[in-house]
């Protein structure tokens, strides 16, 4: 066996398969810059009681663990929690916290949308009135004759009343899905009630001698799944949508070689894009710009990571330098003058990686702050002019960088993106009917939503790309999101071009559109756009989800938001892949419920499948069954 | 002859007896000594990955005869004729590394210890939690394991357990009956982490 100290080249070729973050991987190498992958090598061997769920680390009797081999060691915990209970209580602990986290970003956004209505918001307006007035015709709120401004408050205090309602019900999860998922959710007992309400009672849950029959326990994982993906998410979605306008197709670059040498660059980075859409506003005021001259910079460059890239790209048209695992790099390249973050996915290291450099970090939310980062707070009331004063930071901190210690990759990827329902139905000519069409025939065989992040277990964007391209052979169209979606930007899958790697009935629907055949629809909260357009194809078959030949993946998932995401998808009636197991594998019961049994109930169900070739296989065999189902 | 008996298919890589080792050598034997203790008390069993993402809980095998006895130059290692445990007698180590440099399993590593008059780091491999098994307790690292990887008795004992069980599982195979070693689902984990070493950097 090989255990030589592996070269950089081996170690590049071993993390990711993204050739610009390659080349920087190895000056952060050379530059002895520690990241992700040397942590997670010295993170092993990692604890099986944790990666199976046995471990229990909730209370003072505790910790305790469960023996995987039975009657070997302990069989419960100090309370009696057994292994179907640990477990069931671990995935419902993780699923809140990533419920949460879409859903808080959900409230914020809704809460500047407030703001705005009230004329309070430093610089915001609502972009997209048609689509105000769509939603607040959803929410039952009288349009005609109001202003723009009357309706938005009264949208906005509609959606954050559902945060933590009495009238039990979450209007999205009412309105939109199909009547036979709904179905579904009532006889499973888990129509959600309220966003907030869901995630507390999770976390009650999860306390010592409550909910203690594990099916229970995932019952409610599965609501308050809903109210994420129909909620809290989709509220995030949407009311970015009415205040930064809807996405439409537009052409962009992608990875770390959008970083320009002459410019001074900013990286916006993190998931809500309340500050990050004034920044973009901002970047073209006259006195930044010429500021920027007077400090020896051609201009100021704007560029997205992780969903706060999305947002901006699918918006502004922003380019974005990459997903999850490009954080580091980024700041490696000795190009940034300034990481802007704002919250969730951002490494708690990061600011120590840019001590290495002269990057600023900056950190702008109350509720993500970063030890050595320069804390410029966001609220709506000032936000231009926070932005204003971020750039200007940039700015200043540009004649700090060093020229020599600058590698900048050369080749950024040009992408498409900006795929969001209304502009994927106008593609279609104003109606879903040519892609229902093109799926009778069997030109397009199915749709299947490729989401979720990057982890370094796997080497990056090589479980994303490998399966796009699998399922697009196969002549199954993909929707993206996420981490996902900006690995298929980087591989040139998300271009027209990319028609060329696919079946020919797919191709020849793709090419007459003039789309790719990967569509990027956005951010990780956007998986709720994938929930829309599922919806909408059943309706309009007046089917449920689950009858459509449609499945989802998360080939390199690390977050607990993933899991809320497999979870909404799972209990909204749609097979779901991972690339990396679920920590449910010491309890056999909770294992089997998750993978087959859930099925039964809603419809969806998980499974685990790492190799992306194989994980192509399984979603073929699935929308295959669904088509033959369907007789089609 | 008693000893730590590994059952590395049973080993889920927890570090569990890294922990209890280290606190059962610390001068304070409280696992907040491990934080404030100088200096830093150490574990001498090693939980290290090798392929497909599997441990193994590698520790000194008191063997008999014992090389590093057989090459110290001091005779600073020596034989407990009561548990039949080698021991280092941290006065006369010298820190050579001659019996790192013998040992089968390359088990001795040398760090400072809390118990030694002259400061310097000592050949500091396991010693059969000897105290404890003075007072008739087991080694800490085996109370440690709740996955039942470490089994502390007659080597001999053991394995005629191990045998036995091996005999039920055959039979029963031969039988067509089911009767796998370890439970489905840890297995089927198993092979999902096997297949994801394949695709990124931990293979």
């Amino acid at each position: 066996m090989d255990i030589k100290p592996k070269l950089v080249k081996e170690l590049i070729e071993e993390r990711t398969i993204d050739e610009a973050a390659r080349e920087v991987m190895a000056k952060a190498i050379e530059d002895g810059i520690e990241t992700v992958w040397d942590r997670l090598e010295a993170q092993q061997p990692q604890c099986g009681f944790g990666q199976l769920g046995l471990c229990c680390n909730r209370c003072a009797m505790g910790p305790c663990r469960i023996s995987p081999f039975g009657e070997t060691g302990p069989t419960r915990g100090v309370c009696g929690a057994d292994a179907n209970v640990i477990a069931a209580r671990n995935l419902l602990d993780d699923l809140l916290v990533g419920a949460a986290a879409h859903s808080d970003h959900g409230r914020e956004v809704v809460e500047v949308l407030l703001k705005t209505a009230e004329g309070k918001a430093q610089g915001y307006e609502i972009i997209d009135e048609e689509k105000l007035k769509a939603v607040a015709r959803e929410y039952e709120i009288e349009v005609e004759g109001r202003s723009s401004r009357e309706i938005a408050k009264d949208l906005a205090l509609a959606m954050l009343e559902e945060f933590g309602t009495i009238k039990n019900k979450i209007q999205f999860a009412e309105v939109r899905p199909p009547e036979k998922t709904k179905e579904t959710w009532r006889n499973a007992g888990i129509v959600p009630r309220s966003v907030d309400r869901e995630i507390v009672e999770a976390a009650h849950r999860v306390h010592m001698g409550v909910d203690s029959d594990y099916v229970n326990i995932l019952l409610h994982a599965l609501r308050t799944s809903l109210s994420d993906g129909w909620g809290g998410s989709m509220m995030a979605t949407e009311i970015s949508d009415v205040l930064f306008g809807t996405p439409k197709p537009v052409t962009s670059y992608v990875n770390l070689g959008v970083l320009k040498k002459d410019m001074v660059n900013i990286v916006l980075h993190g998931h809500n894009p309340v500050l990050s859409e004034m920044v973009v506003k901002a970047a073209d005021e006259p006195e930044l710009i010429e500021y920027a001259k007077k400090m020896g910079a051609k201009g100021i460059n704007l560029v997205g990571m992780c969903c706060t890239g999305n947002e901006v790209l699918m918006r502004q048209g922003i380019p974005i330098a990459g997903n999850m695992l490009n954080q580091e790099l980024a700041i490696a390249t000795g190009a940034v003058e300034v990481m802007l973050i704002d919250y969730q996915c951002i490494f708690p290291s990061i600011t120590k990686t840019a001590s290495c450099y002269h990057t600023k970090v900056v950190s702008t939310s109350e509720k993500a702050k970063f030890p050595g980062a320069i804390h410029m707070e966001f609220h709506p009331e000032n936000a231009y002019d926070t932005a204003k004063e971020i750039i200007k930071l940039a700015i200043e901190n540009f004649p700090n960088r060093d020229p020599n210690r600058v590698k900048i990759p050369n080749k950024p990827m040009k992408m498409m993106a900006g795929f969001s329902v209304e502009a994927l139905k106008s593609a279609l000519g104003g109606s879903f009917k040519p892609l229902i069409d093109a799926i009778v025939e069997g030109k397009i065989r199915g749709a299947a939503g490729i989401v979720g992040c990057n982890n370094p277990k796997i080497k990056q964007d090589y479980g994303h790309v490998t399966l796009a391209k699998e399922l697009i052979k196969r002549d199954i169209i993909v929707l993206e999101t996420g981490c996902a979606a900006i690995a298929s930007g980087k591989a040139g899958l998300l271009l027209p071009e990319a028609a060329e790697l696919a079946g020919e009935g797919l191709k020849s629907i793709v090419t007459a559109l003039g789309v790719p055949p990967v569509l990027h629809m956005g951010s990780c909260v956007d998986c709720s756009r994938i929930l829309v357009l599922a919806a909408e194809l059943a309706k309009t078959l007046n089917v449920a989800i689950s009858d459509l030949p449609v499945a989802g993946a998360a080939p390199e998932w690390y977050s607990q938001k993933a899991i809320s995401i497999g979870a909404y998808f799972v209990a909204s009636g749609v097979f779901t892949v991972l690339g990396l197991p679920l920590k449910v594998y010491g309890s056999k019961d909770v294992l089997n419920l998750l993978t087959e049994g859930v099925e039964g109930v809603v419809g969806g169900k998980f499974a685990i499948e790492p190799d992306p070739i194989r994980a192509a296989e399984l979603i073929s065999a699935h929308i295959e069954k669904k088509r033959k189902e369907l007789g089609i | 002859m008693k000893t730590v008996f590994v059952h590395p298919e049973k080993c889920i890589g927890c570090r569990h007896c890294e922990i209890a080792c280290a606190v059962e050598h610390s001068r304070s034997k409280d696992i907040f000594g491990l934080v404030t203790e100088s200096p830093p008390p150490m574990p001498r069993i090693h939980v290290e990955v090798g392929v497909d993402l599997l441990t193994f809980p590698n520790r000194c095998r008191h063997c008999d005869p014992a090389p590093c006895m057989q090459v110290c130059p001091t005779g600073a290692l020596y034989r407990d004729k009561d548990t039949w445990s080698v021991l280092v007698d941290y006065e006369k180590c010298i820190a050579c590394a001659m019996c790192a440099m013998v040992c089968p399993f390359d088990i001795i590593s040398f760090h400072r210890v809390w118990n030694v008059t002259f400061d310097h780091e000592v050949n500091a491999k396991c010693d059969h939690c000897i105290e404890r098994q003075m007072r008739g307790e087991i080694p800490a690292c085996v109370e440690a394991c709740k996955t039942g990887a470490l089994e502390f008795g007659d080597a001999n004992d053991i394995i005629r357990n191990s045998r036995r069980d091996f005999t039920l599982r055959t039979t029963m195979a031969l039988k067509g009956e089911a009767a796998p070693e370890l439970p489905e689902s840890i297995s089927q984990f198993r092979e999902v982490m096997k297949k994801v070493t394949k695709l990124g950097p931990l293979g």
